[in-house]
Formats: structure tokens, C-alpha cells, sequence
């Protein structure tokens, strides 16, 4: 019987809200989902098409041959997958250190102090920069000298492109380690490099290695920092890494552009694998920061 | 009002059989001078003078914001991580200034431990947590660091529930066994004045109840100084208590004089639950 009567009761309690409010509250939430929508329509197409037109490009000599000449069949892009894993090598081995360290200048020494502050507002700037402008930065500073374009060049230019995420996601991780486990190290009478090292490095490990991996699925698919850089090449490359070296990004831009449809066909394959690279260290980024979630 | 503060003391919370009385011919550890501590503009403690007796446990009480914490700071000069924190005047530890800007900070907190309010386990195994500290100082032989590490686990009452998880992380221990983790860090590195900041305020009854006793215990060791704001704490395990208001000392004296028959007005109207 008191069941019946709750049950009875409840329109009567729901009355209490205007109507207009739920009106609104339903055109909202309208609102909401449509552009949830169209958000998931376009992404979902573009993937859609990657993996139809991509997948039909995944020949058994695509990971073992170089790159065709033009209008000849087959071929692979085996030199521009290795020569992208060299130039973003390159750029992680570069702006790893330097990122890192400048985070943790920025979230233990520096903090509020005036350098602190105007190196933040620097980073953040390079952080939106736009990745052209990065490209012909490296194009006068190397590759002009130089006399050549070379993955050296184009390691640089991604390098400057990582480094900003880098020092972001370390000194936002760092920050969140929390003050007295610091106090914790310096009340044991340990020195703040010791404390940096042993304490905080340890406590914010999972998400300074996080920022690293999202830095390194940034600069995997860059092009525009390449094409003043690395540029490309449609052979082998030297092991010196001076001429132009093959990449994916500018391959598939080249090859994309191009009249021929073995070479389009080339491209986005490319495409795809870039994706499902970039795909999979956002996937690896997500389950190394879990664990510091849960603690 | 005199009963309501002899009720305070009476209550049975307090172990008299576990706590020694107050040992007021013990030799003076910690020296206090003419102390002032500003936070930047800030007055935050006003010309204290108070000594800290050889193996007793002294507690300091009062309400929030009355300087307590302040004052068990500048015992390891942990202040002076932040610029804008500075103390004047003197504190003597066995008859030298430690306020003297000569004096090595990290020698200093070798030799004054101190426990925080929240556990501060380090992100390392249970064992690297005990030996960080003694790593700092000393390079001992395997054998003698598992030693060091083990006795100082047994000292924290710790070593029993632990001994077979000692390559965990200290992370996954409960709050009280974290907080007994970091006593046990503390205590490897046998300093003479443990500092405890409100150790107990984040663990549950029971929890407290055995850092207590623990504190008992490593009185016999070490020279201790707890800030609490829980009165019974107090009441319960120190031999002396200092009573601070506004970042003054109002009153400082053997605990049980200072819960049975305080002085200042001021003290009995605090002990009592007037304010606070």
C-alpha cells in the first residue's frame, strides 16, 4: 500500500519543476547531442575512408620495398617508415632531456620567480606556434649552413615542436606532487636535487612519461616542420642522414598530390599506418597514467 | 571552573601506569631564545622562551593558528624552504644556535627527525622508503642496512606486518602503517629530537592509539615535541605541555600541573572548551 502511494505522490513532486525549465533543460541537452554528433560523423568518416582506401594499399611489399619510381607498380614505403622512426628518434631523444629538465626547473626551482614566469609564457607560445614557422626557423638556422636538407635538421624541428609538450606535461605533473613530500625529503636532510631525483621525478614518473609519449604521437605525423627540413627522398637514404630523408608525413603529401594512382594508393596507406601508430601510443599514454590516477 | 578543569585531568584516557611523570631535572635539549618568526609582514610568533627537556615528550597546544606548528618548524629550519618565511632570535640545540646561517641544514635535519600531520610515504618499496635516510648519510654494507632497516621497522612497530613485503611500495600500506613507515624512516636515522606535527589527526581511533604508545616508547630514545590540538593527546603522553594563543606562550610546565591547576587564565579557559 505504501508503495502505491509513493508511486502516487511522485507526479505531484515532479510538478514542482517549471516547465520551462525542463523545456530547456530537453533543447540543451538537444543541442548536446547533435554536435556530439556531427563531431563523431566527421571523425568517424574520415577513419571510415583511412582504413577502406588504406587498407586496400597494405601490399605484402609495403614494410620491405622503398618507394616506386613515378607511374612504375608496386613498391613499398619502407624507407620513409624507417626514416620517419629516425627523425622522430632524433626529436625525442632531443627534447626529452631538455624538456624535462626545463619542467622541473620551472615546477621546483623556479616557480614564481620572474625567469620562471617569462619562460612559462615562452613555452606556452611555442606550444601554439605554428609548426611552419618551426620548419623554416631550423631551414635558416641548419639546413642553409649546412648547404643540404638532412634528417638532421628535420630531428631538430620536431624536436622544438616536442619539447613545449614536454616541459608542460612535467611541470604540471611535478606540480601535483604534493608539497609535504618534499618537506617529507628535506626534513630527512636530503639536498633538493636528491629530493628532485628520489621524491618528486619518482611520484610524477607515470605522468612526466605520458606527456613524453603524447609529445612523441605529436611529432610522428608532423609534416610541415619536414618540408624545410627533411624534406624527402624517394630512395634509401645515407647513413650520415644529410640530403633529404624520407618520411611519411611528406611522402604521403607528395605522393597524395601526385597524378599517379600506385603513388595515391601508396599514400594512404601511409595514412593509415600513421594513424594507427599515433592511435596506439595515445592508447600506451592512457594506460601509463592510470595507475598514478588510482593512488 | 577549577572542577571542570580537574576533569579534564582526571579523565581515565590517560594511561598513568604506561606514562613516566615528568623528569624535571632531565637536561635541557632545546633552548628557545627571544624567538620571532615572521611570514613575510606576518607576526607569527612572538618572543618565545622555552626549553625542551632531555627523552621527555613536550607538547604543544593551542588553537589553530596559534603558532604551534610555527614553532615546531623552526626546530629543522624546514621554514626556510620558502623565501619569504624567516625566524629571529635563538634556538640552542645541545648549546649551539641552529638559527646561525653557518650551521648545515641537512646535518641539522639528520639530527632532528620530524613526523608530518598526512603519512608521507616516498613512491618506493617499504625498505628504500626506511633506508633513504641512511643512504643520505652513510654507505653501509648490505648486511648492516638490512640490519638498520629491521630494527628500525621493529622500533616503529612495524616490522611484524611488514617483513614479508618489504620490496612493496610504501604506498599501499594503510594511513596508520604509512604514518609508523614514516617514523620508522625518522627513527632509522638516529636523530636526537624527533619532531611530530599533528601526527595522529589524520588516522582513526585505533590507529592513534599505537602511535601513541609508540611515542611512549621511543621517549626512552629520543627527545620529542609534538604539536596536537587534541587536549586528551596531550594529557595522555607528554610531561610537558606548552600552551600557545596568537603566536605568544601563554604557559609551559609539567603536563599534569598544567591540566589540573594552570595558571593563566587564559590555559584553564582553553583546557576547559571555552574557546578553541
Amino acid at each position: 500500500m505504501d508503495a502505491t502511494n509513493t508511486l502516487a505522490a511522485l507526479p505531484l513532486a515532479r510538478s514542482r519543476v517549471r516547465p520551462g525549465r525542463r523545456r530547456a533543460d530537453a533543447v540543451l541537452r538537444g543541442f548536446c547531442a547533435f554536435a556530439t554528433l556531427i563531431g563523431v560523423i566527421v571523425l568517424g568518416s574520415i577513419l571510415l575512408m583511412l582504413i577502406v582506401e588504406g587498407v586496400r594499399g597494405f601490399t605484402p611489399t609495403l614494410l620491405t620495398q622503398p618507394t616506386p619510381g613515378p607511374g612504375s607498380e608496386g613498391g613499398g614505403i619502407a624507407n620513409a617508415v624507417l626514416g620517419s622512426l629516425i627523425l622522430t628518434l632524433i626529436g625525442i631523444v632531443i627534447a626529452t632531456p631538455v624538456g624535462v629538465m626545463a619542467g622541473t626547473f620551472l615546477a621546483e626551482y623556479g616557480r614564481t620567480s620572474k625567469l620562471a614566469v617569462v619562460i612559462r609564457f615562452l613555452n606556452d607560445i611555442l606550444l601554439s606556434a605554428p609548426s611552419i614557422l618551426i620548419g623554416l626557423f631550423v631551414y635558416t638556422l641548419m639546413v642553409r649552413p649546412m648547404g643540404s636538407y638532412s634528417g638532421w635538421a628535420g630531428g631538430v624541428a620536431l624536436a622544438i615542436i616536442a619539447t613545449p609538450v614536454i616541459v608542460r606535461t612535467t611541470e604540471d605533473m611535478l606540480s601535483l606532487v604534493p608539497g609535504t613530500l618534499r618537506e617529507a625529503g628535506a626534513a630527512l636532510g636530503a639536498p633538493p636535487s636528491v629530493v628532485i631525483m628520489k621524491v618528486s621525478w619518482r611520484a610524477a614518473s607515470a605522468g612526466i612519461v605520458t606527456g613524453i609519449i603524447l609529445a612523441l604521437a605529436r611529432i610522428a605525423g608532423e609534416t610541415a616542420p619536414l618540408l624545410f627540413t627533411a624534406l624527402n627522398n624517394n630512395s634509401w637514404f645515407n647513413a650520415d642522414l644529410m640530403g633529404g630523408i624520407p618520411n611519411l608525413p611528406v611522402m604521403i603529401y607528395q605522393f597524395a598530390l601526385s597524378p599517379y594512382p600506385n603513388w595515391q594508393q601508396l599514400a594512404w596507406a601511409g595514412a593509415l599506418l600513421i594513424t594507427v601508430t599515433i592511435l596506439a601510443l595515445s592508447v600506451v599514454a592512457r594506460v601509463v597514467i592510470k595507475p598514478q590516477r588510482a593512488r | 571552573m577549577s572542577n571542570a578543569a580537574a576533569t579534564v585531568a582526571a579523565e581515565p584516557l590517560i594511561h598513568p601506569a604506561v606514562k613516566a611523570s615528568a623528569d624535571t631535572k632531565a637536561p635541557v635539549r632545546i633552548a628557545v631564545k627571544e624567538l620571532n618568526f615572521y611570514y613575510g609582514q606576518f607576526h607569527g610568533l612572538k618572543n618565545i622562551n622555552l626549553n625542551f627537556h632531555d627523552r621527555q615528550v613536550t607538547a604543544l597546544i593551542g588553537p589553530s593558528g596559534c603558532g604551534k606548528s610555527t614553532l615546531l618548524r623552526t626546530f629543522n629550519r624546514i621554514y626556510s624552504l620558502y623565501p619569504e618565511q624567516r625566524a629571529e632570535g635563538q634556538i640552542l640545540l645541545d648549546g649551539v644556535n641552529i638559527l646561525d646561517p653557518k650551521i648545515d641544514l641537512n646535518d641539522l635535519r639528520a639530527r632532528v627527525g620530524m613526523v608530518f600531520q598526512k603519512p608521507t610515504p616516498f613512491p618506493m618499496s617499504i625498505y628504500d622508503n626506511v633506508a633513504f635516510g641512511i643512504r643520505l648519510y652513510e654507505k653501509l654494507p648490505k648486511s648492516e642496512l638490512d640490519d638498520r632497516v629491521e630494527s628500525s621497522l621493529r622500533k616503529a612497530a612495524l616490522w611484524d606486518e611488514v617483513k614479508d613485503k618489504l620490496k612493496q611500495s610504501g604506498m599501499g600500506l594503510s594511513g596508520g602503517q604509512q604514518q609508523r613507515l614514516c617514523i620508522a624512516r625518522t627513527v632509522a636515522q638516529r636523530p636526537d629530537v624527533i619532531l611530530f606535527d599533528e601526527p595522529t589527526s589524520a588516522l582513526d581511533p585505533i590507529s592513534t592509539g599505537r602511535i601513541e604508545e609508540l611515542i611512549e616508547q621511543l621517549r626512552d630514545e629520543f627527545t620529542i615535541a609534538i604539536v596536537t590540538h587534541n587536549m586528551q593527546q596531550a594529557a595522555r603522553i607528554s610531561q610537558f605541555t606548552a600552551f600557545m594563543y596568537l603566536g605568544e606562550l601563554i604557559e609551559f610546565s609539567q603536563t599534569e600541573r598544567m591540566f589540573m591547576n594552570p595558571t593563566e587564565r587564559r590555559t584553564q579557559d582553553y583546557i576547559t572548551g571555552r574557546f578553541g
